[in-house]
């Protein structure tokens, strides 16, 4: 019976010009946010590997320079494109590819791509992950929404009682054919990411793994949609009224709370303004040491301390230039700094993060989106990743090059130039994401959250029984 | 086959049935005859189960039906004034499909023989319910009883809407059924198809049993004569 369900539920759907109309305009959106989200990721990615050369080859050629001044000269930290991002974009289109590495201070990845694109950017981007987001759960509803409503309007269902069927197996026979179109879509759309992405070149890592988790992601969340849509369906009586319901759905979870779960985060844990980041910081910095300032009193304070560590009366008798050595110490005291000011956004972040996943108890699309995210390395945690990740290159750096001015020359001696080739001794930055594992055990309430979705939905079922 | 006990059916202080006592055996045609909201279709649909009754019982082949839904739907078959099909899907798909829910395996072989019984013109098949007359509905409604291989039929006004062609292929129908045994309760205003198919005639009225006769033992033109005077038409009657 429940085969019978199926192949009759399936030849009703696909002999409706309508349905026809609406598989044939998803799947060649499909196509088409694939065909340029490809476009697209070549496109960065290539960027990203010129850049990156690039910009090694200027650090490595700069020839003889004093290594502050080539402190001060600065290089980049080039964030790479990840295979997944291919599918889900998330918020790397907004935080910035590169971070400008410098002496003293601790910049924002800059160079986002929403910043190259006029205010028009603002609608939106026709990408694979809206069309999995937002598009098949609408056509899961075109799909579903009478399902079970066109057995009474059509007057059918008097007919299937007094055949006396089973009703669970009635209903799992129209789940069976409301969901298998849905999943060999899902299935063709990931196949097809998967061996693009395995046979682009220069791309990075591609984990079938992640991929096939991603997968799983998104069969779970047009589960729960397909559960929701046939309740919905199996108690309304009239298919408008159920579209409607079905439509209410779709914008309160997909657009209504993400939008109220960023206003509220906002509200409740708000970021400081740029500005008056910036003012916290160069505050905190005056209260310590500058290592460009000999004459401070922290200067003077570490003069003497090394001083009397070292058991000399004067600077000039140190192994090392105490002025390299000053600056270090100063840059360690900014890095602290820095870290003190980011770390407080970071809880912020986290706080705000929490409320996210407080409000994904009402829409199964906030903990699909947050996984999504982070399984392709799109998402914020994995920008704070890199962003940690550069800050500690950029302080080694650092470390780097007043080292080779403390080591290589004497105090005061300003004119010391490192030679031509100890440029290339600088490792060059590598950054790599966290492993699908630590993704994971980090998204273990989005898991969670998911979960009781999909358990709580099929619990839902159980009430169409009794129609 | 068909059996009612004092069935009674009433919302809140309506009386929809009263104490109705009914007993159709094999092979036998009971025809229903009633004004509207007589307690036609509601003594269907209590012996559908659609419905519970308020008290009596209502029994298919010996069995409660509330209390054995899915055993007694298993002998019996259903066909309403308007039988709903599913209008994308084939004459054939259709009779697969009901007959596929009640547990019947049937091959294509078998659906068509049995829609070749129930009378069905042979190129209406493979062609869309949505394009069949309400007649030619009905015929595959008798080939899903057919399939199902039914031994109790309800039928719901079945006959209403119908040119007397139809009519009159519906009324041999049901006699075919019954000479293979299959007991029929049929609902109808139509007291000519009624005289020429049932074995019993009840009259009903305000969801009380008026008036039984044997079919054979009444002429058609007393018959209508009592339905007038039950009905209280008796100037027409006169």
């Amino acid at each position: 019976m429940t085969r019978k369900t199926f192949v009759k539920e399936s030849k009703e759907l696909f002999r409706d010009g309508r349905v026809r109309i609406a598989m044939f305009i998803v799947i060649l959106l499909m196509g088409i946010s694939i065909w340029i989200s490809t476009q697209h990721y070549q496109n960065i990615n290539k960027q990203y590997e010129t850049a990156k050369t690039a910009e090694r080859n200027v650090w490595d050629n700069q020839g003889e320079k004093n290594p502050h001044s080539a402190a001060h000269y600065g290089t980049y930290a080039f964030k790479p494109k990840y295979p997944l991002s291919l599918i889900d974009q998330g918020v790397d289109k907004y935080v910035g590819s590169s971070i400008f590495l410098e002496a003293h201070k601790r910049n924002e990845a800059q160079f986002s791509a929403a910043a190259d694109q006029t205010g028009l950017a603002r609608f939106g981007d026709l990408t694979p992950d809206f069309m999995l987001l937002f598009m098949i759960p609408l056509l899961i509803i075109l799909l579903g929404y009478n399902s079970f409503t066109k057995e009474h309007e059509m007057g059918t269902l008097t007919l299937l009682k007094s055949q006396g069927f089973s009703a669970w197996r009635w209903v799992l026979g129209k789940w069976m054919a409301l969901f298998i179109p849905i999943l060999t879509l899902t299935t063709v759309l990931f196949i097809v990411a998967g061996l693009i992405l395995s046979n682009l070149k220069d791309f990075g890592i591609f984990d079938w793994n992640s991929l096939i988790w991603m997968y799983l992601l998104y069969t779970a969340y047009y589960i729960i949609f397909v559960n929701l849509i046939l309740f919905i369906s199996a108690k309304t009586k009239k298919s408008g009224i159920s579209l409607v319901v079905a439509l209410s759905v779709w914008i309160v979870s997909c657009l209504a709370i993400p939008k109220a779960a960023s206003n509220i985060a906002e509200d409740k844990y708000p970021y400081p303004t740029r500005q008056e980041f910036a003012a916290n910081v160069l505050k905190d910095k005056k209260q310590g040491l500058d290592g460009h300032n000999p004459w401070s009193k922290e200067a003077k304070l570490l003069k003497e301390k090394v001083l009397a560590e070292h058991g000399v009366d004067s600077i000039h008798k140190l192994p090392f230039n105490f002025d390299a050595y000053r600056m270090q110490k100063g840059e360690e005291h900014e890095a602290d700094i820095y870290f003190k000011h980011y770390n407080y956004l970071k809880d912020q972040f986290t706080k705000q993060t929490k409320v996210y996943k407080g409000l994904a108890v009402f829409s199964p699309y906030l903990p699909t989106r947050f996984m999504s995210m982070a399984i392709a390395h799109t998402d914020y945690a994995t920008h704070w990743n890199f962003a940690d990740a550069a800050e500690n290159y950029r302080i080694a750096t650092q470390k780097f090059l007043n080292d080779d001015f403390a080591k290589n020359s004497a105090y005061g001696n300003w004119g010391y130039k490192a030679d031509a080739s100890f440029w290339k001794k600088l490792p060059v930055f590598e950054y790599s994401p966290p492993e699908l594992t630590a993704v994971l055990s980090q998204n273990t309430l989005n898991l969670a959250v998911l979960s009781t979705w999909l358990l709580g939905s099929f619990a839902l079922l159980s009430f169409i029984k009794k129609i | 086959m068909i059996t009612t006990q004092n069935l009674t059916k009433k919302y809140n202080n309506q009386t929809a049935l009263d104490r109705l006592n009914l007993n159709v055996g094999k092979g036998e045609i009971y025809c229903l005859l009633g004004a509207n909201g007589a307690g036609k279709t509601t003594t269907i649909n209590l012996l559908l189960g659609f419905i519970e009754p308020t008290s009596g019982n209502a029994l298919i082949n010996g069995l409660n039906v509330l209390e054995n839904s899915k055993e007694t739907k298993k002998f019996l078959a259903y066909i309403p004034e308007n039988l709903m099909l599913y209008p994308s899907l084939t004459a054939i798909e259709n009779l697969d499909y009901f007959s596929g829910i009640a547990g019947k395996k049937l091959t294509k072989q078998h659906l068509i023989s049995f829609l070749k019984e129930a009378g069905l013109q042979e190129s209406a098949f493979e062609k869309r319910i949505t394009a069949f007359s309400k007649g030619m509905r009905q015929k595959v409604g008798i080939a899903i009883a057919l399939a199902k291989d039914a031994k109790v039929l309800l039928l719901d006004e079945p006959t209403s809407g119908l040119d007397p062609k139809a009519s009159n292929e519906f009324g041999q129908l049901l006699q075919k059924l019954s000479q293979k045994g299959v007991a029929t309760l049929m609902a109808t205003h139509d007291l000519f198809r009624a005289k020429e198919v049932a074995t019993q005639i009840g009259i009903m009225k305000n969801g009380q049993l008026k008036e039984e006769f044997i079919a054979n033992d009444i002429s058609l033109t007393d018959l209508e004569k009592t339905y007038l005077v039950t009905m209280n038409y008796k100037e027409v009657a006169l």
